[in-house]
C-alpha cells in the first residue's frame, strides 16, 4: 500500500538491494537511488568496513533493514542477542520498518542459513505470529514478514500458504513484505494458481513488495536472484500493484551481480506499472 | 477472506510440539553430508517420506535434496572463501573433504557465517590426518585466515592519544591493544605464502581463457622457516593487513595485551636479550611510534 501504519507512513518508490560489488560506485558516483535495502545481518558486526560503508551511505541515502535469520517460525523463541544487535542497527540506519521471512531456518542454535517453508498448522500460526509481536514489541519498530519460495510441501498442513499467510499477520498485526516472485516461482513447484494467492493477501497490509529473477530447472524452479525479472513476474506484479496502490518495490539481484547500472534499470522497469496503479487507487 | 475455523488447539505454553519435531527431523536430514554424487544420502528416505508429500516430478527425498544440496553448497562456499589459502595448499579434493568433514562436525551456530571457521585451528590439531603431509602448514594458515576474519570487522575501540602514554611513567602505564589485532607465533612465512596466492589468483583472472580453471587448480606452498615468524594481522583505514616483528615486539605487545605495565612488558620482552639497554630502548621508541600510528593502543580492557 502506498504509505501506511506497517511503512511507518512513507512513501518510498523504487530501490535496490546494496550489495558489495556496487559499493564503489554508489560512494564514488553517488548515482540518484529512491532507497537501498540492505540485508540487516550484513551490518550486525562490531567494527571495520562494512559499518563505514553503511554510515557513508546513510549520510546519502535512505535505507531499509530486511533480515534472513530471525525465523519468525522457529519453534522456539527469538535470540535476545540477535534481537539486541537488530535493534541498535535500527537506530542507525532509522529503518522506517523491518522484514524478515515467514519461515523457520535454526533448531537448538544450529542455522541452516536457508528459508525453510512452514508446515502450515495452526500450531504454527500461532507460534509464528507470537514471535513476530516480539520482535515487533522489542524493536519497536513496524514489522513486514516476507512469504518465501519452496520446493516441499508438508503432510502436516491444515490450510493453504496464502491462507496461513492471513492467520499470522491478523495474530500477529503486522505488515506484509510481498514477493511476487517467490508466489511464482511457488506456484509452479505446488501446482496452484498465483493469482488466487495474490488476490487473497489483504492488500492493506502490504507494507513493500519484492520482484526478482529466479531459475527453471526441468522439474522445478529456484529462486536464483541471478537473472533479469521475467515476464510471468512483472505480469504479476501489474496486478499486486493494481491491488495494493502504489507501494514502495524492491528489485533483488544477489548472484552474478552485474554493473550498478544495469541492477537499477531492471529495477525502475516498475515505475511502468506504477502510475496505473496510481491512477486506479485514485 | 474467510475466517478459517480453527480445528484443533495443538500449542502449548512451552515449547512448539509438532513443529518442533518437523524441524528437528528435517534439519538432522538435511545437514547430513552429501554423497560423492552431490546427492543427498538415500537413508533420509524415511524422515522425507514421513514429513513432506511427493508430487508428480519429484518424490519426498528429492525435494528434500533441493535444501540438502543448497544448505551444504552455500556452506562449503563461505568456509571455501575464508581459506582460500587453505584450500590452494591442500588442493581440491583434500580440502573439500576436510571442509565436509569439519562443517559436519561444526556446523554453523550463529545468525552470520562470518563465524564458520571459528572452531577449524582446534579441529586440525584433533584431526592431523586430514592435512597429512602438510598438517604444520595447514594449521599456520588456518589460523592466519581466521585471524584474516576477525581483523576484519571486530570492534575498533577509542585509541589512546600517544600524549597520555608520554606522561604516564613505564611501571604505571598500562594499555590495552585493538580487539582487532591478532598475534600469531607461526612456522611458516605463511604471509609470504598469502601474497603469492593473490598474485597466482590475479594472473590466472587476467589470462582469459580457461582462468577460471587455472584459479581452481592453483596449488601454493612455502617451506618451514628456520626461526619463528612473529605476525600481526591487524586492519588499517578498513583493509586487512600482516605486519612482521622481531620476537621481543611479540613478547611486549602479548605481555601488554595480558595486563602487564609498559615497564614490566618491556622487561619479559628483553629478558634474555645480548643487546645494550641503549639500543632496546631506541628499538622499542621506534616500535611505539609506528604502532601509535597505527592506532593500536586502547584503554586496557576491565579485569
Ligand atoms: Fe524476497
Amino acid at each position: 500500500m502506498p504509505a501506511n501504519r506497517f511503512n511507518a507512513f512513507t512513501a518510498y518508490g523504487v530501490g535496490i538491494g546494496l550489495r558489495i560489488p556496487h559499493y564503489d560506485h554508489i560512494l564514488g558516483k553517488k548515482p540518484a537511488v529512491d532507497w537501498f535495502e540492505i540485508i540487516s545481518e550484513n551490518y550486525m558486526v562490531d567494527g571495520g568496513r562494512p559499518l563505514a560503508v553503511l554510515d557513508q551511505i546513510l549520510e546519502q541515502y535512505r535505507v531499509v533493514q530486511h533480515g534472513v535469520s530471525m525465523y519468525f517460525g522457529n519453534a522456539a523463541r527469538p535470540n535476545r542477542e540477535h534481537l539486541k544487535k537488530l535493534k541498535a542497527l535500527t537506530k542507525r540506519t532509522q529503518t522506517p520498518w523491518l522484514s524478515d521471512h515467514l519461515c523457520w531456518g535454526s533448531v537448538d542454535g544450529r542455522f541452516t542459513h536457508d528459508l525453510l517453508p512452514m508446515p502450515y498448522t495452526w500450531e504454527a500460526v500461532e507460534w509464528t505470529a507470537r514471535n513476530i509481536r516480539e520482535v515487533q514489541d522489542f524493536t519497536g519498530i513496524p514489522v513486514a514478514v516476507e512469504n518465501v519460495s519452496s520446493y516441499v510441501e508438508f503432510h502436516a498442513s491444515e490450510m493453504t500458504e496464502w491462507e496461513f499467510l492471513n492467520e499470522v499477520v491478523e495474530r500477529a498485526d503486522c505488515g506484509i513484505l510481498l514477493d511476487v516472485n517467490n508466489i511464482y516461482v511457488s506456484s509452479k513447484n505446488h501446482t496452484f494458481d498465483p493469482y488466487v494467492y495474490l488476490d487473497a493477501v489483504p492488500a492493506h497490509r502490504v507494507a513493500q513488495i519484492h520482484i526478482a529473477g529466479h531459475t527453471k530447472f526441468k522439474k522445478y524452479l529456484l529462486d536464483t536472484h541471478d537473472h533479469p525479472v521475467l515476464d510471468p513476474v512483472w505480469k504479476m506484479y501489474a496486478h499486486a500493484i493494481a491491488r495494493t496502490g502504489r507501494t514502495a518495490t524492491l528489485l533483488e539481484w544477489d548472484d552474478h551481480i552485474p554493473s550498478f547500472g544495469e541492477v537499477h534499470a531492471e529495477a525502475l522497469k516498475a515505475n511502468n506499472f506504477l502510475p496505473h496503479a496510481k491512477a486506479l487507487a485514485a | 477472506m474467510q475466517k478459517l475455523s480453527r480445528r484443533k488447539s495443538s500449542s502449548r505454553s512451552g515449547a512448539a510440539s509438532g513443529l518442533a519435531e518437523l524441524q528437528r527431523a528435517i534439519t538432522g536430514a538435511l545437514m547430513k553430508p552429501l554423497t560423492a554424487d552431490e546427492e543427498i544420502q538415500p537413508s533420509n528416505a524415511a524422515v522425507a517420506e514421513r514429513f513432506i508429500k511427493p508430487n508428480d516430478r519429484l518424490t519426498a527425498l528429492e525435494r528434500l535434496q533441493i535444501y540438502s544440496q543448497q544448505y551444504w553448497w552455500r556452506l562449503l562456499g563461505a568456509f571455501g572463501e575464508d581459506f582460500s589459502g587453505l584450500r590452494a595448499v591442500l588442493g581440491e579434493k583434500k580440502f573439500d573433504r576436510l571442509a565436509t568433514a569439519y562443517l559436519e562436525e561444526h556446523g554453523s551456530v550463529s545468525w552470520t557465517l562470518r563465524n564458520l571457521g571459528s572452531q577449524l585451528t582446534a579441529f586440525l590439531e584433533k584431526n592431523p590426518k586430514l592435512t597429512e603431509p602438510s598438517t604444520a602448514l595447514a594449521l599456520d594458515v588456518a589460523r592466519v585466515e581466521w585471524a584474516r576474519v576477525l581483523a576484519f570487522d571486530e570492534p575498533a575501540r577509542k585509541v589512546v592519544a600517544p600524549e597520555k602514554f608520554a606522561r604516564t611513567p613505564a611501571d604505571r602505564l598500562r594499555l590495552g591493544l585493538q580487539p582487532y589485532i591478532v598475534l600469531l607465533e607461526l612456522s611458516h612465512p605463511v604471509d609470504e605464502l598469502m601474497r603469492r596466492l593473490k598474485h597466482t589468483e590475479f594472473s590466472a583472472v587476467s589470462n582469459a581463457v580457461a582462468a577460471s580453471e587455472n584459479h581452481k587448480r592453483a596449488r601454493v606452498t612455502v617451506r618451514r622457516s628456520r626461526q619463528p615468524v612473529f605476525l600481526a594481522v591487524h586492519r588499517l583505514e578498513n583493509s586487512v593487513y600482516f605486519k612482521r616483528h622481531d620476537r621481543e615486539a611479540h613478547t611486549l605487545l602479548l605481555a601488554l595485551r595480558d595486563g602487564a605495565t609498559l615497564g614490566a612488558a618491556c622487561e619479559t620482552a628483553f629478558a634474555d636479550t645480548t643487546e645494550a639497554p641503549e639500543q632496546c630502548a631506541t628499538k622499542i621508541r621506534e616500535w611505539f611510534s609506528r604502532w601509535a600510528e597505527f592506532g593500536w593502543f586502547c584503554e586496557p580492557a576491565r579485569r
